[in-house]
């Protein structure tokens, strides 16, 4: 199925090029800006789908309430560290594309170094093969990304976060803590892929091909 | 605007209780919050709580007390939760509640080519822990006093665990596998084995079937030592098993000793046969016991010749028979045009190739007999 190949796909790409910080020539070369965008829309709908699967696997394992549709706990201090997609209306219109490409790129880097501890923590043989999976999609999404930017001439934000500090530091106190912060990991997750559409479909219509390799020649690439 | 502090804390917090205890859990409300005892109520697992077991152990702590516990609902704990009245979360604990594990049984090992050491075990509780039960599978030489752990887990099955490398040869090792969760742990006996014991190989390869002259009840079978043992001491034991192509009981030749070729007799005139071949390398480095049969190998097809003279009496459908194989003759000729690229040599094992697909792409019939 069409979801298949693009899992494997961007596992592939992952593979490829380990690092974000390589020049994204490597990956991007080929396409024009245009199409990466396209691919990384693409990327976010089927990752979308997925964590739909995951999302239902991992609550039902967290056990009622935090498998019930209207389940919605406070979002206490604490997780405050995943980075939030909701941004005000306005502010989101007015960002430019190197700010709105950056926005995407930190987020996710942060949400798989979170997503990566979870896998190391989860119970069940079925849970852990689904994460790692889910992960080496969303690791083929932060590198399209970084290949739109540099192809566009944008600097990479600083390189993805530190993993989250070491285990027993701000970790959560104690285990329902932990499920409600696995649970909202989770439903930022969901925001962000949502949000990510809409930031890729306004840069698809700002950014033609053939205006991307002009710029390209002109920085001597 | 988020509280610097948890709005409640619950005690015991994450408690590991066994089935069929009884829990008294309190709620206390944080001195910054305005709420009070009877403000509160609690669930479990998403389910309310009856009041009934609800009491006021000061202005703003409440306690509720949960008898007789089954096993825990999922293995991250069941939610016990102490909420507002208004239905908002005020703070949660986790309840493991389950058994401790049993003693896991039934460890059996196997070595492919003395290379490595693969082991599976059963658990010990016939129904569920509800907990999380960890297994770690651990060996060392005896007489050698240090312990190994093994990593690699699941390869074979849920309770299985491999052994890459840097295993002994002609040395007893000790092998066991402890099962721990919150409740405690469980140790299996231990089984003792030598890895030339439990050596097992790939199977024979290069089968070959062929007809014998014309002799029409007979068929010759032919095949080689598995490579991966070829520079070993080892005497082989192979078994060959062969059924008609339409049926799906297995026929076993059982005391073929070390040769590489035997001979079927007693056969159908004019049947197709389905041939394999294991081994059982027994006898390595003179070791007496018998080592572990290989898998089959791959089915190989021949069918005997049937003389021209077709008796009336052995075909009572003779009629029928002629039509079924003019039939097929047609779907052969049909299916070698697009294989065999007009290759001339139409010969008989063609024409048993031909049937062999056939089997499988009607997928009538599933091996039988894989293990002794």
């Amino acid at each position: 199925s069409t979801g298949d190949s693009w899992g494997i796909f961007t596992f592939l790409c992952a593979a490829l090029c380990n690092l974000p910080a390589l020049p994204a020539l490597n990956c991007s070369e080929e396409l024009g800006a245009g199409q990466s965008i396209q691919q990384t829309y693409d990327l976010t709908r089927y990752l979308e789908h997925q964590l739909r699967t995951l999302a239902g696997t991992y609550l039902n394992y967290l056990g009622p309430p935090f498998n019930e549709p209207d389940f919605n706990p406070p979002r206490l201090a604490r997780a405050e560290r995943v980075p939030s997609a909701t941004v005000d209306l306005d502010l989101w219109r007015g960002l430019t594309d190197n700010a709105r490409l950056a926005a995407n790129y930190r987020a996710y880097s942060r949400l798989l170094c979170y997503l990566r501890v979870l896998d190391g923590q989860v119970g069940t043989a079925e849970l852990r093969h689904r994460l790692a999976h889910f992960c080496a999609s969303l690791q083929g999404l932060v590198l399209s990304i970084g290949g739109v930017m540099s192809s566009l001439g944008y600097p990479l934000p600083a390189g993805p976060a530190a993993p989250p500090a070491p285990p027993g530091a701000p970790a959560a106190p104690n285990d329902f803590l932990k499920k409600m912060d696995d649970f909202w990991l989770l439903k930022e997750l969901q925001t962000w892929l949502w949000r990510s559409a809409k930031d890729f479909n306004r840069l698809k219509k700002k950014v033609p091909p053939a205006v991307v390799t002009l710029r390209l020649e002109a920085r001597g690439f | 605007v988020s509280p610097a502090a948890d709005p409640a804390v619950i005690s015991p917090q994450d408690p590991t209780l066994l089935i069929g205890s009884s829990l008294v859990a309190t709620c206390t409300v944080s001195p910054d919050f305005p709420l009070k005892a009877e403000d509160l109520y609690w669930t479990l697992n998403g389910r309310r709580l009856p009041a009934a077991s609800y009491a006021a152990l000061g202005p703003s702590t409440l306690s509720v007390a949960l008898a007789r516990l089954n096993g825990s609902r999922q293995q991250s704990g069941d939610n016990l939760v102490c909420h507002s009245r208004d239905g908002g979360i005020l703070a949660g604990s986790c309840l493991y509640v389950g058994l401790p594990p049993e003693k896991p049984v039934n460890i059996t090992c196997w070595s492919k080519n003395m290379k490595d050491l693969t082991c599976k075990w059963a658990p010990g509780t016939e129904g569920e822990t509800f907990l999380h039960t960890n297994y770690t599978l651990k060996y060392k030489r005896r007489w050698y006093g240090q312990d190994n752990t093994c990593q690699e887990y699941h390869t074979a099955g849920t309770y299985s665990c491999h052994i890459p490398k840097d295993l002994a040869l002609f040395t007893p090792y000790e092998i066991w596998v402890e099962a721990s969760n919150r409740l405690g742990v469980a140790v299996s006996d231990v089984v003792m084995l030598d890895i030339l014991d439990v050596v097992t190989t790939d199977p024979p390869s290069d089968v070959h079937v062929s007809r014998v002259g014309d002799l029409e009840d007979q068929l010759s079978v032919r095949w080689s030592s598995p490579p991966a043992l070829k520079d070993f001491l080892f005497q082989a034991k192979y078994q060959i098993q062969y059924r008609v192509e339409d049926s799906s009981e297995w026929k076993v030749v059982d005391d073929v000793g070390n040769q590489t070729s035997c001979r079927l007799a007693g056969l159908r005139p004019g049947t197709v046969y389905f041939v394999q071949v294991r081994c059982n390398p027994f006898s390595i480095y003179g070791s007496k016991k018998a080592g572990i049969w290989s898998d089959w190998s791959n089915p190989t097809a021949a069918s005997t010749p049937r003389s021209e003279r077709v008796v009336g009496s052995c075909d009572p459908k003779g009629g029928e028979q002629n039509t079924t194989l003019r039939r097929e003759l047609k779907q052969f000729f049909g299916w070698v045009k697009k294989h065999a690229y007009g290759c001339s040599n139409l010969g008989i094992k063609l024409y048993d190739q031909w049937r062999v697909w056939l089997q499988k792409s009607h997928k009538t019939r599933n091996q039988v007999g894989k293990e002794p």
